[in-house]
């Protein structure tokens, strides 16, 4: 099922053969928020979200600009208040409990790095708080540094670092006091695309060796998808959907995380035919009958879509064999990308799709070019019904 | 009725316009705060059509130092004796040409000739007005700390008993170094003039000694001080006083000012209508000198400001509450003890400056 | 090309490169921008600093204006005299009274400067905090008093501090004291009219240093364990250090050649430098020894500012 590895989610350890906590019946949750709602005036940010976080996870949270991420974010550091509902930290209510006194650190998307500092003495800053001696801040917050590389930069001021080596000793500075939760708000968003590649991955090493629970807020669902154990899509102050990664992009539970995570191709239509372990649609919209191989709940004759991932589809220039799941349209126009190629496609009743193929033949020849008639079609699994 | 020393701080904002319209005559004259009937002013206007640009100082130090830059287009100022001694040798002034003032007569003589101290034959000035320092003091304050002593001594400011007694309920002293240590001579029975370091001492040695019953060095906020009872003695101005008197009356609060001249003699200041060199408008500037110097003119200004003028034609029209005042115009007994303070040499000046501030600041 | 400008044109590009560069070195907008401030400068503060430099090495003299001239020109023999009078300056150090108002005046500049930045900083702070709509408000009482006349400001203060005054009839009205203070004509008064006349000098730089502040700092700092009152100390205020600098100068600086402050409201025994030369320059009619006075006064205030600039440049470019 998994054809390209950059949209999988990448699992946490793959020789775990238990089940992971949050599959597990009656575990007990690391960070537990309960029916939290923060309303700021008569606007809502975050709407009555309850979500159970475990120990060692990465738990993402995606959304876009105002969908509440970032509120719930700076609830659990503390600099906001819930308007109502609870946050237990391993098993600690947190009411009432200022942001200094939480077990809890953040790592702030403009890092926040104290520019009259120098990077040992930023990193250092929460550990001399704690009042430990000078010997022992000095010996941790080199550790640290080493950790993250920097060990011979430590009296640099951050002014004199690049955008990479801020990022690390802003990670570096909310580690370093062992919190038992890390809250990252966009780690990455500041970093070019490739230094943000790289440090992705760093980022789950560090987070596996010291056995920290992130939260991480981000926009970015490729940086989602990577660094998640779960995801929870956020919109509108409400989570939309919380599940791995892989479900979130395989089975989306509404358009809105269809469309929000990866890109996809929608068909409005109507059920014609409702089985238990399969559906048959009408759409007019994709020209053809459209089935789908897993039942759904719904009211007969209601309105649904029918969502396919672009590189699910296939594209040819002769009908192929099967009956259903087979549209046919005119290429728009296509995009060479050296691994893949990207078409629009646009189907009779006007509508565009887009369609993504890996270039398996070398021979420009063979492939298809403007004004082409092709088929598309794709399997009978590979599309999901979505009612919302 | 102002204080003739408002702040030091308003010298710096004066200054006059020289610009002149070609033909509309005009006289610009720098005068001291409130120290002429605005009605003399304008009858003038009325009676030659010469305009008045008329601006005011509060210190002689601050007409001293516009002068002295030249060019301050000024046609008649009025300073004080012993700087315009001074003044005089630095060729500010111009010679004045009596025959041009035909009231000149109506002066009195014997007071022409203690001027005449200052500027020999008073070839460069015109007698404004004049008065004498003094104690100014609250009649009630002094008598429930002093009993019925009689307040004319420099005892009271300058006897340490006497000073602490006062001490509780004010005493200042004109800030002017000069007068004061004059007049701290004469009390030693020094000259009053010397300029002898060893003088300049034994002055300093009896002001230091008072030095921590004193309020205030002041040149000007004893009026309101002694109007309010914030002060109950002070050495200063008759005039000064004379005013503080006047307000205390006005605001009725039961308090009572009076001026005495000390028995043991005290400085005569004359105040002298001076026409700088450089005057612009030198005919305008005889006029205005001349109108001045009429009977009714000189009574007027002496009416409205409280000093005394030397002026024969004036005596006559001056009001009784003012003629009959000693404060004003003391009899010739008490005349007799006065003596004018004459400018010092620079460097006399400096030693001089740098004891009061010794005295001023304890060290 | 066509236009022939100079020789640097005729050969090749390499001069044609030269010329570019020099066109680029000059800069002529750049230079156009600080010409102004420099004539400025010079105008207003170099020449008039030569001008007074010039009478502190004249002699007193009683004429118009009241000092000799530096050069004399002798037509018979037709040589230049020049006569430079050091005397004043070596006066001022002939016994301990100028040194002692230098000092007395550097002291209360120093106390005023240092209850103005601790009465600013807290007024700094909330306008900063405050949100955009009410800094506006603020920030415009913070000028207001600017609208009316320092003089009269200053006058306002004698009524308040003066025996029969606002302050003690509300002391004594309240029952809190019997006997009126004694304020006016005390260094006490003094510093007051200081920290009140100069505070606005104080406020508007520590204002523009604590908003450019970013706010997740102190957010930062809380998350590591730092109590507000931690945070505050060991965040705001040394990221506020430009602007305290830039305050306690603006304050320090005019504070320390005050005269009408102390003149209005402090005692007789209240030494300032600025009394000094103002007796210099009036009572003693001395212009030389006043333009000394001044000369070392500017000194004594310009070396220590160069020397905190110098080391501010030097920690910039570190």
């Amino acid at each position: 099922m998994i054809e390209t590895a950059g949209d999988a989610g990448l699992i946490a350890s793959p020789d775990i053969t238990e089940l992971p906590l949050w599959k597990q019946e009656g575990a007990t949750p690391f960070l537990r928020i309960e029916n939290i709602t923060k309303k700021f005036g008569d606007f809502t940010a975050v709407d009555n979200i309850s979500l159970d976080i475990y120990k060692n996870e990465l738990f993402c949270l995606l959304g876009g600009s105002g969908s509440g991420k970032s509120t719930l974010l700076r609830m659990l550091a503390g600099f906001e208040s819930p308007t109502s509902g609870r946050i237990i930290i391993d098993g600690v209510d947190m009411s009432g409990v200022q942001p200094w006194k939480r077990p809890v650190n953040m790592m702030f998307q403009s890092y926040a790095l104290f520019p009259h500092l120098s990077v040992e003495d930023n990193v250092g800053f929460g550990l001399k708080r704690e009042g430990l001696g000078r010997a022992e801040v000095k010996q941790r917050v080199a550790e640290m540094l080493d950790m993250v590389q920097l060990g011979h930069l430590g009296k640099r001021k951050p002014s004199q670092l690049s955008g990479g080596q801020r990022q690390r000793v802003a990670l570096a500075r909310s580690l370093v006091k062992r919190p038992k939760l890390l809250l990252l708000d966009e780690p990455l968003g500041a970093l070019d695309k490739k230094l943000r590649e790289e440090t992705q991955f760093e980022l789950i090493n560090i987070q596996e060796e010291l056995g920290v629970t992130f939260v991480v807020v981000t926009h970015d669902q490729e940086e989602a998808m990577t660094l998640a154990t779960r995801i929870g899509v956020m919109n509108n102050g409400i989570i939309v959907q919380t599940a791995e990664p892989h479900d979130v992009y395989e089975y989306p539970n509404s358009r809105f995380v269809a469309e929000f995570v990866g890109s996809v191709n929608l068909f409005e239509g109507r059920i014609i035919e409702d089985q238990p372990d399969s559906v048959r649609i009408n759409s007019q919209e994709a020209g053809a009958v459209l089935y789908v191989s897993h039942g759904i709940s719904c009211a007969p004759n209601q309105k649904v879509h029918v969502a396919v991932r672009p590189e699910k589809m296939r594209i040819s220039r002769e009908q192929p064999d099967q009956q259903e799941n087979c549209v046919c349209g005119v290429v728009e126009e296509y995009a060479y990308m050296g691994g893949l190629t990207v078409y629009r496609v646009r189907l009779a009743s006007g509508k565009e799709v887009r369609v993504t193929q890996p270039n398996t033949s070398r021979e420009a020849s063979e492939r298809l070019t403007w004004k082409e008639q092709v088929y598309l079609y794709w399997d009978l699994d590979s599309s999901v019904v979505l009612t919302a | 009725m102002n204080p003739k020393k408002l702040g030091l701080a308003t010298a710096l904002a004066i200054t006059v316009s020289t610009t002149t319209f070609a033909e509309e005559p005009v006289v610009n004259f720098y005068n001291w705060s409130d120290y002429i009937s605005p009605e003399v002013l304008e009858n003038f206007t009325k009676e030659t059509g010469i305009k008045v640009n008329y601006d005011v100082y509060d210190s002689n130090e601050s007409l001293e130092a516009k002068l002295m830059s030249g060019g301050a287009g000024y046609d008649v100022v009025v300073p004080t004796g012993s700087f315009l001694e001074r003044q005089v040798q630095a060729g500010i002034y111009a010679e004045i040409d009596h025959t041009k003032l035909t009231n000149y007569g109506n002066l009195d003589t014997v007071m022409l000739e203690k001027i005449a101290r200052h500027d020999p034959d008073n070839k460069h000035n015109v007698p404004y007005a004049w008065g004498t320092i003094g104690l100014g003091y609250n009649v009630d304050m002094i008598k429930a700390r002093l009993g019925d002593m009689p307040v004319d001594s420099l005892d009271l400011i300058f006897k340490p008993e006497l000073a602490a007694k006062l001490q509780d309920c004010g005493i200042t002293v004109l800030d002017s170094p000069a007068e004061v240590v004059s007049i701290a001579l004469n009390y030693l029975g020094l000259d009053p003039n010397s300029e002898s370091k060893a003088d300049l001492a034994k002055a300093k040695t009896l002001l230091s000694s008072v030095r921590e019953s004193y309020r205030k060095f002041s040149s000007s906020s004893y009026i309101s001080d002694l109007a309010n009872g914030d002060a109950c003695i002070a050495l200063g101005y008759n005039g000064d006083i004379l005013q503080a008197q006047g307000r205390a009356d006005e605001a009725g609060q039961g308090i009572k000012i009076d001026y005495a001249i000390p028995k043991e003699g005290t400085v005569v200041w004359f105040d002298l209508l001076a026409i700088p060199a450089d005057a612009p408008h030198k005919e305008a500037a005889y006029q205005l000198v001349d109108y001045i110097l009429r009977g009714e003119n000189a009574a007027a200004i002496s009416n409205y400001a409280y000093y005394a003028v030397a002026n024969n034609a004036a005596t006559p029209m001056l009001l009784d509450e003012v003629v009959n005042n000693p404060g004003i115009y003391p009899s010739d007994e008490v005349k007799a003890n006065l003596f004018t303070q004459n400018a010092h040499a620079a460097k006399f000046d400096r030693l001089l400056t740098r004891a009061w501030t010794g005295i001023k600041t304890g060290r | 090309m066509s236009i022939q400008t100079g020789s640097a044109w005729v050969d090749g590009s390499g001069s044609r490169l030269a010329k570019y560069n020099f066109f680029k070195r000059i800069n002529w907008g750049r230079a156009s921008v600080f010409s102004v401030p420099t004539l400025w400068l010079a105008i207003f503060f170099f020449i008039p600093f030569l001008v007074v430099f010039k009478i502190s090495l004249s002699e007193s003299a009683i004429a118009v204006p009241p000092y000799t001239a530096l050069l004399d020109w002798n037509a018979e023999d037709a040589y230049i005299n020049l006569k430079l009078n050091l005397g004043n300056y070596l006066f001022l150090f002939e016994d301990s009274f100028y040194i002692d108002a230098y000092l007395s005046s550097i002291k209360i500049a120093a106390v005023s400067t240092f209850f103005t930045l601790l009465i600013a900083f807290p007024i700094a702070y909330l306008m900063a905090r405050s949100k955009p709509s009410m800094r506006a408000l603020l920030l415009a009482l913070v000028i207001l008093p600017f609208w009316t006349s320092f003089l009269l400001r200053v006058y306002a203060w004698m009524g308040f501090l003066k025996k029969n005054g606002l302050v003690n009839e509300f002391l004594m009205g309240t029952g809190i004291i019997d006997q009126p203070l004694i304020m006016l004509q005390t260094d006490f008064a003094v510093y007051i009219g200081i920290v009140y006349t100069y505070l606005p000098f104080m406020v508007l730089p520590l204002y523009s240093a604590l908003e450019k502040m970013d706010m997740t700092l102190l957010e930062a700092a809380e998350d590591l364990g730092a109590r507000p009152t931690t945070s505050f100390f060991l965040i705001t205020v040394p990221l506020a250090v430009p602007g305290i600098i830039a305050g306690c100068v603006l304050v320090f600086i005019p504070a320390v050649g005050e005269f009408v402050i102390p003149s209005l409201l402090g005692g007789s025994d209240t030494l300032m430098i600025g009394r000094v030369l103002w007796d210099e320059f009036f009572l003693n009619r001395d212009w030389p020894m006043a333009s000394a006075v001044a000369i070392v006064m500017l000194i004594v205030l310009v070396l220590p500012i160069m020397l905190i600039r110098n080391s501010q440049g030097k920690e910039e470019t570190a």
